[in-house]
């Protein structure tokens, strides 16, 4: 552990970096600024400590609480989003619950698995993650390998299941951008070469990602990555040029085929065409309208019937709108809000104990994980154009909650160090 | 900000949180956006989209006899149909095949139908098909190809009460008969409700009743089945005895004006739908018209007997057999020489009926015809019914008045003709018509003293009589009369060698229950006299019907003198137990 912690240190120009040789302070003798509540476990009077005690001093119960909550609730929503489409494909309504419920167990032995594993492992296996990640979307696009639904390459198929490598990759490349970035902060921020080198992993899987095509995930990525870069500290000024360089690239796209920008910007009136390119985001307008405030009713739903293409999966916040109303699109945001918001602060807690890895790690999770969620509900909104976005731990799909199941693991494993950490200095 | 990262760290921590937040706002801003202010908007696009107004489909009602027994029924079969759209345009021969093959349809119609209208979504392949067919051909389960439920009318007298019955088209719509007279009331009307479906057409919910369903109504029609089936028989043999070209007969009620048989040739089966040319549609004892000739000789004797000038036993000359009037000569068979008012009518005398005739004033004449309901609607409602014509009398001379008061120069129909006879037996009261069961007797105006009426059956029971013209018309163990008539058809203007064979009377002349006409056109085996070819008809129907409606025999048994000369009242019960104690008033005098 504390050769770990070295090594992040010793890769990191702590030297030149007055904040650098802070973290690396902070992990030898504890930090007064952090708060005596969030890091001093309760002693009790006897000595006698509970076991979910013990549990709690290493681990977030807010965190916890919200992905709990998140999942529980996309669990209930799926159940009842796939009624009529199970029916009509397996014969039993609730087959999608079934296979889904399946999902979030082996989801929930990852995130303990992942939970396990010492940060310095996962960083130090993930030029491994991005190798096989690569490959995986490489094969995706071979033929015959590649299984496509509704235009996309997007599965792998072994009998009966598949996996989408997306979803697999979007968290397997952040994970290597996270350790890159902890070793080369100073590099990054101070050139732009360096900042290049950085860019270098993403255009590399982005032409990939591209080709299924999957827009959905290489906007995700490349937000996050910018998100990432944001927090490692690149200076403003070359920060806002790779952002206009961003923009160039994608209004190149945009030049290459402008029928696709005409049928990506049919979202702003979707009822322009209602039974065209408007069709479904139309229909996920009217799921959300038919809600009001607190819903029709929870498997009242007439959207799902048929009418909501992609209920279950990228169109269930719009189901869930329809059936629980307002009151649960707000929980849902503020869910999605405080996760976002925690795994900042993880993160920040992270670096100021040291933890670089893992500060870029959690941040890049909560990145990832917020930002998909944003996109998803805004596109379920028509705030934004349609794309391939599940709702991450909500809705229908294994490899969507496996991928998420396993970063919310490492969320974990940021904190349980730090406050591993903070509990050594503190006794 | 390198100088200063760590304030440029906090500036970028709390920039990266109020982007969230803002983020987190504006969602829950669109949010309440959409489900509060666009709620009204989006639900109304949803119900659009969702709520279809269905049809509650409603049986056709049957159509009963007078006792009950089914004439028209409904019964299930399926229609199969094809969405062209669903086929797939490579072709799933197999199955195809199958179904072309079950439904015996010429190989690659299915291909062809999916070829040519790809843009449709609806072709019906086969309809009304047995329902175990339909059961085979969806266990094949070939896509695209869908069933769907229909009622199909089953009519189980066919060709015997064609006429009268009808039928539907494929959609159960009225198209002759009593099935078009009365539609309305047969289809009744289907409901219709607002239904949730979801985006395969399923109905998901009922949300609300827009008007509900009205079933059909069954109707009891007048007719007796076993009389329709006995008259059908007759008729179709004399018909084909007689080498005719058609014929038709009526059986009445006279008091109720019940009509309980209306059977023509030829006829035609309305479970096949091929089966329709127009000349066997026809109902040609309502639809068609012809000079009635001698049945119209009691008209024109009642007539004389009310202007109180003659007496059925005021004699008249009728030598030597033929009369010169206005540039025609009229003739009888032969020189009958002196008869008295009773012998024209036994004799069928031309000659006496056109004396009798000219000794009325025009008017008199006219208005013994004219409300005797002859040229006049009889009150049915049956579609297409004729009118006929009866020339006013202003506009007679002496030749045409001569010429109807032997039955030239006016037409009616069959439907008329017994309607007529029916005032005989009725005490001189003219019975509206009727095609539904009828409780008790309706109120019927009186056209004629119930005297007249009573003397004239006592002629008409003189012609089946030895001596008289219709003595085939006789039928054992009861008395009935009648009168015959031979009729040269006109055609393109003048009288050509075709004939028509009519006769019509009451039964039995001791309380008359039964008016039955029968008319047989273009009898062509060289017999065609009415006493000979109609007659027979009428005495075969008449004999049965009373059978049928348990009428004691009203001939004195000359083994036994007491006679059971059945009361009207007792007659009325046997053929309807209810008309003791109608509730229509007696007004037989309300019209004098």
């Amino acid at each position: 552990m504390i050769e770990t912690i070295s090594t992040a240190v010793g890769c990191s120009p702590s030297k030149r970096n007055p904040q650098g040789v802070a973290f690396a302070r902070s992990a030898a003798a504890p930090d007064p600024a952090i708060p005596a509540s969030a890091s001093i476990p309760l002693e009790i009077g006897n000595g006698f400590k509970p076991r979910s005690e013990a549990f709690w001093r290493h681990h977030d119960p807010l965190l916890w609480g919200v992905v709990a909550t998140l999942t529980a609730l996309g669990l209930v929503m799926v159940a009842s989003a796939s009624t009529a489409i199970a029916q009509d494909h397996y014969g039993d309504p609730l087959a999608l619950f079934w296979r889904q419920s399946i999902h979030v167990l082996v989801g929930l032995a990852v995130m303990i698995l992942v939970a396990c594993l010492p940060l310095a492992k996962i960083s130090r296996v993930s030029p491994l993650l991005l190798v096989v990640s690569m490959i995986l979307l490489a094969l995706v696009l071979i033929p015959g390998i590649g299984h496509e639904v509704k235009g996309s390459a997007r599965w792998i198929r072994f009998g009966t299941f598949g996996i989408q490598p997306s979803e697999f990759a979007k968290v397997g490349v952040l994970l290597y951008f996270a350790s890159y970035l902890s070793r080369r902060t100073l590099e990054v921020r101070s050139s732009y070469f360096g900042l290049f080198k950085a860019f270098i992993v993403i255009l590399l899987v982005c032409p990939l990602l591209l080709a299924e095509p999957d827009y959905g995930a290489t906007a995700v990525l490349v937000a996050t990555a910018f998100g990432m870069l944001f927090l490692a500290g690149v200076p403003m000024m070359r920060f806002v040029i790779a952002t206009g360089f961003l923009i160039a690239a994608m209004g190149m796209l945009a030049l290459l085929a402008p029928y696709r920008v005409q049928r990506i910007m049919s979202f702003t009136d979707p009822f322009a065409d209602p039974f065209g390119s408007g069709f479904q985001l139309v229909q996920a307008l009217i799921a959300i309208g038919r809600g009001g405030f607190f819903g029709v009713g929870l498997g009242e739903s007439v959207q799902k019937l048929f009418y909501l293409p992609e209920a279950h999966s990228d169109f269930l916040f719009s189901m869930m709108a329809e059936e629980l109303g307002l009151v649960s699109m707000v929980v849902v945001v503020v869910l999605y809000t405080l996760f976002m918001l925690r795994s900042l602060a993880i993160g920040y807690r992270a670096q100021r104990s040291g933890l670089v890895f893992g500060a870029y790690a959690a941040w890049g999770i909560g990145l990832l994980i917020g930002i998909q969620a944003g996109i998803n509900i805004g596109v379920n909104m028509g705030l934004l154009p349609t794309k391939g976005l599940t709702l991450p731990l909500m809705s229908y799909g294994g490899s969507s909650f496996l991928a998420c199941a396993a970063g919310v693991g490492i969320l974990a494993r940021v904190e349980r160090e730090r406050r591993m950490l903070c509990m050594r200095g503190a006794s | 900000m390198s100088g200063h990262p760590s304030s440029g760290f906090g500036a970028r921590r709390w920039f990266l949180i109020l982007m969230t937040l803002a983020c987190a706002g504006g969602l829950i801003g669109r949010a309440v956006d959409l489900q509060v202010n666009r709620h009204e908007f989006l639900k109304g696009e949803g119900n659009a989209r969702h709520l279809r107004v269905a049809t509650i489909p409603v049986r056709r009602g049957m159509l009963l006899d007078r006792n009950g027994e089914p004439l028209a029924a409904t019964a299930p079969v399926q229609s199969v149909w094809i969405n062209p759209q669903e086929l797939d345009e490579r072709g799933e021969t197999p199955g195809w095949t199958a179904i072309e093959k079950m439904l015996s349809l010429s190989k690659g119609t299915i291909h062809d139908i999916a070829l040519e209208r790809g843009d449709r979504q609806f072709v019906y392949l086969r309809r009304h098909v047995e329902p175990s067919l339909a059961q085979e051909i969806d266990a094949l389960g070939v896509l695209g190809v869908h069933l769907q439920r229909e009622d199909r009318r089953y009519y189980p007298m066919g060709e015997a009460a064609a006429h009268v019955v009808g039928f539907t088209d494929i959609d159960n719509r009225g198209q002759e008969g009593i099935e078009l007279a009365f539609d309305k009331v047969l289809s009744g009307e289907s409901g219709k409700k607002r239904v949730i479906r979801d985006r395969l057409g399923r109905n998901v919910e009922d949300v609300e009743s827009i008007h509900p369903a009205w079933p059909g109504r069954d109707l009891t029609l007048s007719i007796d089945r076993r009389i329709q089936a006995v008259a059908h028989r007759s008729l179709l043999e004399a018909v084909r005895r007689h080498d005719a070209k058609a014929g038709s007969a009526v059986v009445l009620n006279v008091h109720s004006g019940e009509v309980l048989a209306v059977v023509n040739q030829p006829s035609y089966n309305p479970n096949k739908r091929g089966d329709r040319s127009n000349h066997k549609l026809r109902n040609r004892a309502i639809t068609d018209l012809f000079e009635p000739g001698s049945t119209v000789k009691p008209f024109t004797v009642a007539a004389a007997l009310a202007s109180g000038s003659v007496q059925p036993d005021t004699e008249v000359n009728t030598s030597p057999g033929f009369m010169r009037v206005g540039g025609y000569v009229i003739r009888d068979i032969r020189d009958f020489g002196v008869l008295d008012v009773t012998g024209i009518i036994r004799k069928s005398s031309n000659v006496g009926a056109a004396k009798l005739g000219l000794s009325l004033a025009p008017r008199d004449l006219w208005r013994g015809l004219d409300r005797m309901g002859l040229a006049t609607s009889t009150g049915s409602g049956f579609p297409g019914e004729a009118y006929g014509t009866l020339p006013d009398f202003s506009t007679w001379g002496e030749a045409r008045q001569v010429t109807l008061s032997y039955g030239y120069g006016l037409s009616v129909t069959l439907l008329q003709l017994a309607r007529a006879y029916a005032i005989f037996g009725n005490g001189g009261l003219l019975p509206d018509l009727r095609f539904l069961k009828t409780q008790g007797v309706p109120p019927a105006p009186r056209v004629m003293d119930a005297a007249i009426a009573d003397a004239i059956c006592r002629m008409l029971e003189e012609v089946v009589q030895p001596g008289g013209t219709a003595v085939l018309a006789q039928v054992e163990g009861y008395r009935i009369g009648g009168k015959t008539g031979t009729i040269r058809k006109l055609e393109d203007g003048g009288y050509v060698d075709s004939h028509v064979a009519l006769f019509a009377g009451l039964a039995p002349m001791s309380a008359p229950l039964l008016s039955v006409a029968v008319v047989i056109d273009e009898p062509s085996d060289g017999i065609y006299y009415g006493g000979r070819v109609a007659a027979p008809v009428f005495s075969e129907i008449v004999a049965e019907s009373l059978r049928f409606l348990k009428i004691p025999p009203d001939v004195p048994d000359p083994a036994s003198p007491k006679s059971p000369s059945g009361t009207m009242a007792g007659i009325e019960a046997a053929f309807d137990p209810l008309v003791v104690g109608s509730g229509y008033p007696n007004n037989e005098n309300a019209s004098r």
